[in-house]
């Protein structure tokens, strides 16, 4: 089946967002990161239970015991509630739970997916583990049906399209990972750097918006001086010989005649894009 | 040279939006680390604004720059701008107030239907029990296991069973009452999230807990010992057998949804409904805290019968006032 990376969310303003969707990996090391979180919050809560202890001797109990029901209950709730759709391991791995329909996640709706998360979770724990205890002694034709859907269940985000488990389906939620990515140079700026050399249509003709990427990237490692001159050297001849480029600039000075070629090798893709032709790559004809 | 007439359109574009960019990023990362709360009062005036300019740069920048970088980086700060305005909803103290009086009770109402096939589930599995157990004690052992009788089986000498209605608890009465509690509760969420399946875990598992209360009415009833029984159960049974029925409607509701989703999809259906279902949940877990602490507390200092039935009937009537015309006269207000 196709399964796509990414979604499309139209929030109220009618602007379609892509939204990477997390994969099962993230999604389980975040949850992993939770249940540990939860397993040192379950450690820490014998502190005030024992205090409380000291004080009325019932009260181990009851701290003890309301408390592990909300930590158990609550912690996804209340974090995805307050954290806007992020519990502490969804922040670890950038993940956060969004509305698939593009509105505001409701509170009903984050309740809604994380009741079901037990049944998901510790339902097959508990089948794997202690079987007895959940089938008990029942004949097989009974307890067979309820073990395979049991495990459909669980593999409902193996299955799903958006990789949604049964709470999403539920809570009509997805789970999306948005890192912050940082803007860098612009390696399109006219600095007075480069060179005079005026590139002809044709010879701007021939690549297309991957190789003007890939350059980009060269001349970004290039600024952080990473790159061996023999390497740039080669790069340019090849640009050069590729576009019939006749003159001394690719050897004497590479570095800028790079510069120069991606700035206008992109303001000439860029206009092509005005009239609605993306060329893609060198192998494109379309643009 | 002229510079203008190389420089790419994009470079231009960038050149006049990056300082409102580079300002939406600050504000976005503070809010989606620290909450909304950390912003001042300018950034947070600023933050619709910029989020709505960013919205128009990442259409035009997709449509006309040849520069990936920027375009990622847009779609990025877009999305988590996205999820700075409209992340999670909050809940306010009113917000909580206007739903226990208002919403709650509504939704309650809105799924009658199901409410009534849970409580009839619930009475069948009552009846059939008590029948049965009447007609031969052996049955009590099918509906009841043992660690659940706790000794209080048909072959209990009368005077065990009466006294095992007015016990103290040994004076554990807090932790007796918090045990209960989560018992319950959890009990009443997987009622709901079971409800998926068509609703038949959720269904079977009301039906099994009216045969556990029919055998054990039964048993009492057969050494005349109703009255006490119910005066036993009813305080707390009230608001607990109230809760178990909230929660069997709501999975019911969503097993409805899987079985008969209407003119919708499936999956749009099953989505409305667990929402909706999802709230009464999470209204029945308070219930289950207070039938506890009346369980725990209350049944086990108080022995007297008029009190105890007092009890009980305040219970019924406030709940039944309370799910059948709160927030019946009150205006409809939108979500």
């Amino acid at each position: 089946m196709n399964r796509p990376h990414a979604i499309e969310l139209v929030g109220p303003e009618g602007v379609p967002l892509r939204f990477e969707l997390a994969s099962l990996i993230e999604r389980g090391f975040a949850f992993s990161f939770d249940l540990f979180f939860i397993g040192v919050a379950t450690v820490l809560l014998l502190i005030p239970a024992l205090l409380a202890g000291s004080i009325v001797e019932d009260a181990v109990g009851v701290v003890f015991l309301l408390g592990l029901f909300v930590v158990r209950s609550f912690y996804f709730f209340g974090f995805e509630t307050l954290w806007r759709g992020a519990t502490p391991g969804k922040r670890i791995l950038d993940l956060r739970v969004v509305s698939r329909d593009g509105g505001r996640l409701g509170v009903d709706a984050i309740f809604a997916r994380n009741l079901m998360r037990d049944v998901e979770l510790f339902l097959p724990m508990v089948v794997w583990l202690a079987p007895a205890t959940l089938v008990g002694a029942s004949p097989p034709w009974l307890w067979l049906p309820a073990l395979a859907w049991v495990f459909v269940l669980s593999a409902l985000p193996f299955l799903t399209r958006e990789r949604e488990r049964m709470g999403d389906m539920v809570g009509g939620s997805r789970v999306v990972r948005v890192p912050g990515r940082s803007l860098m140079s612009d390696k399109g700026k006219v600095d007075g750097s480069e060179s005079s050399i005026r590139f002809s249509p044709t010879q701007l003709e021939v690549y297309g918006e991957h190789e003007l990427e890939t350059l980009a990237r060269l001349l970004r490692t290039i600024d952080q001086h990473e790159v061996a001159h023999d390497d740039v050297l080669s790069v340019a001849d090849t640009i050069a010989r590729r576009i019939e480029y006749v003159g001394r600039e690719p050897v004497n000075d590479p570095v800028t005649f790079l510069r120069t070629f991606y700035v206008q090798q992109r303001a000439a893709l860029e206009k092509k894009l005005l009239f609605g032709r993306r060329k893609a790559d060198k192998h494109d004809v379309a643009g | 040279m002229n510079d203008t007439a190389i420089t790419p359109r994009s470079v231009r574009f960038r050149q006049a939006r990056e300082r409102e960019w580079k300002e939406l990023e600050k504000i976005v990362t503070i809010a989606l680390n620290r909450g909304l709360k950390a912003l001042d009062e300018e950034q947070l005036q600023q933050l619709p604004r910029l989020y709505r300019d960013v919205l128009s740069s990442v259409s035009v920048a997709r449509s006309t720059a040849m520069d990936r970088n920027m375009v990622d980086y847009l779609e990025s700060l877009a999305s988590r701008a996205y999820l700075a305005m409209y992340g999670a909803r909050k809940l306010r103290r009113h917000a909580l107030f206007h739903f226990a009086m208002v919403d709650f009770p509504r939704r309650v109402r809105a799924m009658r239907l199901e409410a009534a096939i849970a409580l009839v589930l619930f009475l069948v599995g009552c009846a059939v029990s008590f029948l049965l157990v009447r007609s031969d004690v052996g049955w009590f052992y099918s509906f009841i296991p043992a660690d659940l009788a706790a000794g209080r089986d048909p072959a209990a000498a009368t005077h065990t069973l009466r006294e095992s209605l007015y016990g103290t608890g040994d004076g554990w009465l807090g932790t007796f009452s918090s045990f209960l509690f989560t018992h319950n509760a959890r009990i009443g969420m997987l009622a709901f999230a079971l409800g998926f399946a068509a609703g038949v875990p959720t269904a079977l598992l009301l039906f099994v807990n009216g045969l556990n209360l029919g055998a054990f009415f039964a048993l009492f009833a057969d050494r005349g010992l109703a009255i006490p029984l119910l005066g036993w159960l009813l305080p707390h049974g009230i608001p607990e057998i109230a809760a178990v029925i909230l929660c069997g409607m709501a999975g019911l509701h969503i097993g409805r949804a899987v079985l008969v989703p209407g003119p919708r999809p499936i999956r749009d259906a099953l989505r409305d409904s667990g929402k909706e279902a999802a709230v009464v949940v999470g209204g029945a877990i308070v219930l289950f805290a207070y039938a506890a602490l009346i369980e725990g507390v209350f049944r086990q200092t108080v022995h007297s019968e008029v009190l105890r039935f007092s009890m009980a009937v305040f219970n019924a009537v406030w709940l039944v006032t309370w799910l059948t015309l709160s927030g019946r006269f009150s205006q409809r207000r939108d979500r």
